[in-house]
């Protein structure tokens, strides 16, 4: 356990070490001089010096990619080129309460609508309850979040107009506070953006859970003669689970690049709406410290999902 | 000795893949086929491929999006040339100017006296809130789509199969560096990647690319780098598969008799290993086009891929969403093109991968 878990952790430390170079060495490459582009007219020898000094871009590459990683341990992501004398780490943080929670719920919603949806179809396997179940999953799978999105809000401008009801399609309110008006604004994106990873549970459910009811233990259980109830629930559900937890770092990545388009069409300003911003202002020190901050939640979630793995299975432990 | 080694082995291949025979195996039959009556020729067991076909042919959700999807690309390559000569000459209240289908039915082409029409016999789907006629656009879009989804699946099988064969059968440093880099690509959600590098590397990318013949101009330039990013993130995933079945193959006997009679390891790859993955590599790829189409899409939606005036779906569905209130028709068109081609490209993929699993015989 302990050795699977030192290896599991150099291996993190090895893909977070190559994520955050990728994202700097973007950034080093990136095209245009930003001190030349930040003087602008002011130019002047001295000063082009002194604002390169600031931003530590007068070192060699190395040295700059050795800061950059220490000052990401204090969540200092450098400074802004586009508001000159703002931290990025200030910019970003109005955003992160917002996606954390279009995140959050999402994954939620995903695992209490996708499980359960999963669930059922495999009890009821080849019915036509599985069927439709399974086709409407299948497309909302296959349906890109996007597409999604727009159709829920033509859907909800279409009601607007039919009722005179005025439901948002776009903003957010307060975060984590529920007032009506708040529920009216969140409830949309965050029901698209779990949309996908839903119907991938559910396909993914309902395959583990009739893998798990063919196998002998479960014909054991019912052969003792107990209730169904508790065959499948403590029986064949338990096992069923394992192979989901995995897969919790997957469906996470799915959802932080959903986020991006959501929050682009819902005009939601999250980190990733805050990043799609800056992408147009050439801000590359925000883009680099978005793709960072997510990439890294990622590795992280995937971690995670690992840990909990080696806990719900004891046969992981023997390795 | 050896020809007989060389026969066994082609046997043994030729019971378990799908797949043209090797050239040994031709010059076998002409010999055997120049012998026997025609009518003994034709009764012969259906190869592997040939199974697999007719397992396809006979799935009708697969054909049915196949049938879509040639369609689709029809309308794609001939559609723009006959839809510009549909219509008679028409004055543009504008500038006053007499302009004919060329024109108004060109997919840059801003009508700016006729925003937002609906449909009509000048404008088949009615017009954007430019005045571009909207059927001309999605032609193009659909154009852009499949080329870039094309584009970037030859990239992706040609690096996917040669790395991960030699990753498979070699093993040692190759190997390292392929599950190193899926590592990190795994961790990094591609889109997020490509976000990144389309954001920073975008615009010089225009300038880059925009003399670059047939597909640099018009706005097209940046998605060329979007299609080598994206062939970038893809890769590794396709390498891996490839590397896995590799592993399962070099251990089968007709390598392990191929080996023995002296064959190189060039050849054995080339001769016995490539063969026998292309099945699954085709299967991956067609699932992977449906990605890479909503990828490119999605790239455009956020306004990273096509510039204006280039036309693509996902640019048509950011333009239409800004109009989303009044003109929700804008919107919807290209979200059920581009979401009719997903579903064909899923059904597709799905009939193909029951198809060609060697586990199921009808």
């Amino acid at each position: 356990m302990v050795q699977f878990l030192v290896k599991r952790f150099i291996g993190l430390l090895f893909v977070v070490v190559g994520v955050t170079f990728i994202t700097f060495i973007m950034g080093y490459f990136a095209p245009g001089d930003p001190v030349l582009l930040m003087l602008g007219q002011h130019y002047n020898q001295a000063a082009y010096v002194a604002l390169k000094h600031v931003y530590g871009l007068d070192l060699p590459w190395y040295q700059q990619y050795w800061n950059y990683l220490k000052n990401l341990f204090t969540f200092n992501f450098g400074l802004s080129y586009e508001y000159k004398d703002r931290a990025v780490s200030a910019i970003l943080a109005s955003g992160v309460p917002i996606s954390l929670e279009l995140g959050s719920w999402a994954l939620l919603l995903t695992l209490i609508v996708g499980l359960p949806l999963g669930i059922l179809s495999a009890l009821k396997a080849n019915t036509w309850v599985d069927t439709t179940n399974m086709t409407v999953m299948l497309i909302l799978f296959a349906v890109p979040t996007f597409v999604l999105a727009v159709f829920v809000q033509v859907f909800i401008v279409w009601i607007d107009q039919s009722t005179g009801a005025s439901w948002p399609v776009s903003n957010w309110g307060t975060p984590w506070h529920y007032s009506w008006s708040d529920i009216q604004y969140k409830l949309a994106p965050i029901i698209v953006l779990a949309a996908g990873a839903v119907a991938f549970y559910a396909r993914l459910m309902r395959t583990q859970m009739l893998e798990v009811l063919r196998q002998d233990y479960v014909r054991t259980a019912r052969a003792k003669g107990l209730r169904e109830r508790i065959v499948i629930y403590r029986h064949a559900l338990r096992n069923a689970l394992i192979p989901i937890i995995t897969t919790l770092g997957v469906a996470l990545g799915s959802l932080v690049g959903g986020a991006f388009f959501i929050e682009d069409l819902f005009n939601i300003p999250g980190i990733a709406g805050i990043a799609l911003n800056s992408i147009g202002t050439r801000d590359y020190p925000v883009i680099q410290a978005t793709t960072v901050i997510l990439a890294v939640a990622v590795v992280l979630g995937n971690l995670l999902s690992d840990i909990l793995y080696t806990v719900v299975d004891p046969r992981i432990k023997v390795e | 000795m050896d020809t007989r080694k060389e026969q066994g082995q082609d046997l043994a291949q030729g019971a378990m893949l799908g797949r043209v025979p090797d050239p040994a195996m031709i010059s076998m039959d002409e010999v055997s086929g120049m012998a026997e009556p025609e009518l003994e020729r034709s009764k012969r067991p259906a190869t592997p491929l040939q199974d697999s076909l007719r397992r396809l042919r006979r799935d009708k959700r697969a054909m049915v999006s196949l049938g879509i999807l040639v369609f689709m690309v029809l309308i794609a390559l001939i559609g723009p040339p006959i839809y510009q000569h549909i219509g008679g000459p028409y004055v543009n209240q504008i500038t006053g100017q007499t302009v004919g289908p060329q024109s108004y039915h060109n997919y840059y082409y801003e009508n700016l006296a006729d925003q937002d029409q609906g449909p009509s016999a000048q404008y088949w789907l009615g017009t954007d809130q430019l005045g571009r006629d909207i059927l001309a656009r999605l032609m193009q879009g659909i154009l852009v789509s499949i080329f870039v989804a094309l584009f970037v699946e030859v990239f992706d099988v040609v690096l996917g199969i040669s790395i991960g064969v030699l990753a498979g059968y070699y093993g040692g440093l190759i190997d390292q560096f392929l599950a190193r880099f899926t590592d990190i690509m795994l961790a990094f959600p591609g889109l997020l990647f490509i976000i990144m590098v389309a954001g920073i590397f975008g615009s010089s990318a225009d300038s880059f690319f925009s003399h670059v013949p047939v597909i640099g101009p018009n706005g097209n330039a940046r998605l060329l780098l979007v299609g080598i990013v994206l062939g970038i993130v893809i890769w590794p995933f396709t390498a891996r598969l490839v590397r896995g079945q590799t592993l399962q193959l070099k251990e089968q006997q007709f390598v392990e008799a191929a080996r023995t009679s002296g064959t190189t390891n060039t050849r054995i790859i080339l001769r016995h290993i490539v063969p026998n993955l292309l099945s699954i590599v085709v299967v991956t790829a067609t699932l992977n086009l449906s990605n890479t189409i909503v990828g490119e899409a999605g790239i455009s939606l956020l306004g990273l891929g096509v510039q204006p005036p280039g036309s693509s779906l996902g640019k048509m569905i950011a333009d239409g969403a800004q109009n989303i209130t009044s003109y929700p028709r804008e919107v919807i068109i290209p979200c059920i093109v581009l979401t009719l081609i997903v579903l064909c490209f899923c059904f597709l993929g799905d009939g193909m991968r029951d198809a060609f699993d060697p586990r199921s015989k009808d």
